[in-house]
């Protein structure tokens, strides 16, 4: 069979599935195959006993009584201590001609999901995961009433290759003063779609998914994880949630505690499939709409806030770099039948 | 008494100017040229602050910064690096200070004294 060339609707980016050298699960276990453990643990800036090394922080769930920054928490929020980015108020527009530039303002946190360094994730208890999503849009809240930012990103970074410089289980939310442009791109494509389907192109990709179910890995009464049809990685998974909505931040309790454990049982299925790899976990919501949203007004419709989950299995090398096309050696209707198995 | 500070940077002239520099500021230096150098002084001696290059031939300053919280977590510590992009480690936060190298010493001079609480 030959590979396949696929377009991912939304945002037109094209994929080259390349299943005649196809790959299974097994190809990616660490040699051995089983799961890497986790690094030894020597100083921690994130465990806790450690909260001075940290600047003071901003929100936390925290036992009764106890005071900020010291033991006693159970998802602690931080700025960075040295960040790229600065708050405060940004420029209308950049200046500049050809060569444009604007000042360095934004936000960049660190969420630290719990005090112990050695629990991943998808290790604690759903209650935890819930109070982490929980934690997240408290914070994507607090930071869109500032009133600077137009776009808060949430992501997280496991594993070395995925660019986590700590193991210590933590996520991050980075706000900028602009739309960034992979989020235009989906904005704009599902602007566009919209007008054509008459209704928003994500609920149309669930029901099309749901319909076909070759690339649906989870399916429960608020969520739905599938394999993108164009999957740029193995094992890339995206998490939908069933009621449409483009803002993560009004998921209702009883969704996120759902959500937590969909997330707990798509990352476990992950583990036991390609033994605990790398990933980056990334939210695309819509921008922030304290802000005015007045340059896409059917926004509220037509996109879909969602969860895109990317094991690094492979390298991003030249031709990625150069094209924007992606390889994926895996088809995503052989990664969802691999994750879907009990 | 003059507070002392543990400098440890690879680049020789640069250590002798910061050692210079520093020494005109009132403080005594000790200034090394590699972290396992710098591990052996801080069992001698109680230093009140620590100044550390990052890149440098063997234990590079994140190990070293790392180490040294197993010793002493109170020391003040101040990476300075000519790097910027060793602030996306979160390693770096076992430092209180983190200076970007530059033709000028004003701004390490004033986190010193800062941290120092002059």
């Amino acid at each position: 069979m030959m590979s396949e060339l696929r377009k991912d609707l939304v945002s037109g980016r094209w994929v080259i599935i390349a299943t005649e050298r196809s790959k299974r699960p097994d190809d990616f276990l660490p040699s051995g195959g089983t799961a890497r453990a986790a690094e030894p643990v020597g100083f921690c800036p994130f465990c806790e006993g450690n909260e001075t090394k940290t600047p003071p922080e901003v929100f936390a769930l925290r036992a009764a009584g106890t005071a900020a920054d010291s033991p006693g928490w159970k998802v602690r929020v931080v700025p960075n201590k040295f960040p790229a980015l600065n708050r405060g108020t940004p420029p209308l527009k950049p200046t500049g001609g050809v060569f444009q530039w604007m000042e360095g303002t934004g936000v960049h946190e660190v969420v630290i999901e719990n005090p112990n360094h050695a629990l991943e994730l998808s290790d604690l208890p759903v209650a935890h995961i819930r109070d982490v999503f929980q934690v997240f849009q408290q914070r994507i809240t607090s930071i869109e009433e500032e009133l600077h930012y137009q776009y808060v990103q949430l992501f997280k970074n496991k594993g070395k290759e995925a660019g986590a410089s700590l193991s210590h289980p933590h996520s991050q939310i980075i706000a900028t003063p602009i739309v960034p442009k992979r989020i235009k791109e989906k904005i704009y494509g599902a602007d566009r779609l919209f007008r054509n389907f008459k209704e928003c192109a994500f609920c149309r990709i669930l029901q099309e998914e749901e319909a076909a179910g070759a690339r649906q890995i989870a399916r429960n009464r608020h969520f739905s994880v599938i394999a993108p049809y164009a999957s740029r990685f193995p094992f890339e998974m995206a998490i939908y949630p069933l009621r449409h909505s483009p803002f993560f931040k009004d998921v209702r309790e009883d969704e996120l505690l759902t959500l937590a454990e969909t997330m707990k049982a798509v990352l476990t299925r992950l583990k036991e499939t390609v033994g605990d790899p790398p990933y980056n976990m990334v939210l695309h919501h819509a921008p922030n709409p304290s802000l005015s949203l007045e340059g896409w007004p059917e926004i509220e419709k037509n996109f879909h806030w969602h969860l895109e989950i990317f094991p690094i299995l492979t390298k991003v090398a030249g031709f990625e770099w150069g094209t924007g096309f992606y390889i994926n050696p895996v088809p995503p209707e052989t990664a969802a039948k691999f994750l879907r198995q009990p | 008494m003059k507070k002392k500070i543990l400098l440890v940077e690879d680049e020789k002239a640069l250590c002798l100017l910061y050692e210079e520099e520093l020494s005109r500021e009132g403080y005594a230096v000790t200034a090394v040229i590699d972290a396992e150098t710098a591990l052996a002084e801080l069992g001698k001696t109680a230093f009140d602050l620590i100044v550390t290059d990052i890149r440098m031939p063997g234990m590079n300053g994140i190990e070293l910064i790392t180490r040294i919280m197993g010793l002493r977590k109170d020391i003040p510590i101040i990476i300075n690096s000519a790097y910027q992009s060793y602030k996306e480690d979160f390693m770096t936060w076992a430092a209180d200070a983190y200076v970007v190298k530059s033709a000028s010493l004003d701004e390490l001079k004033a986190k010193i004294k800062q941290l120092m609480g002059e």
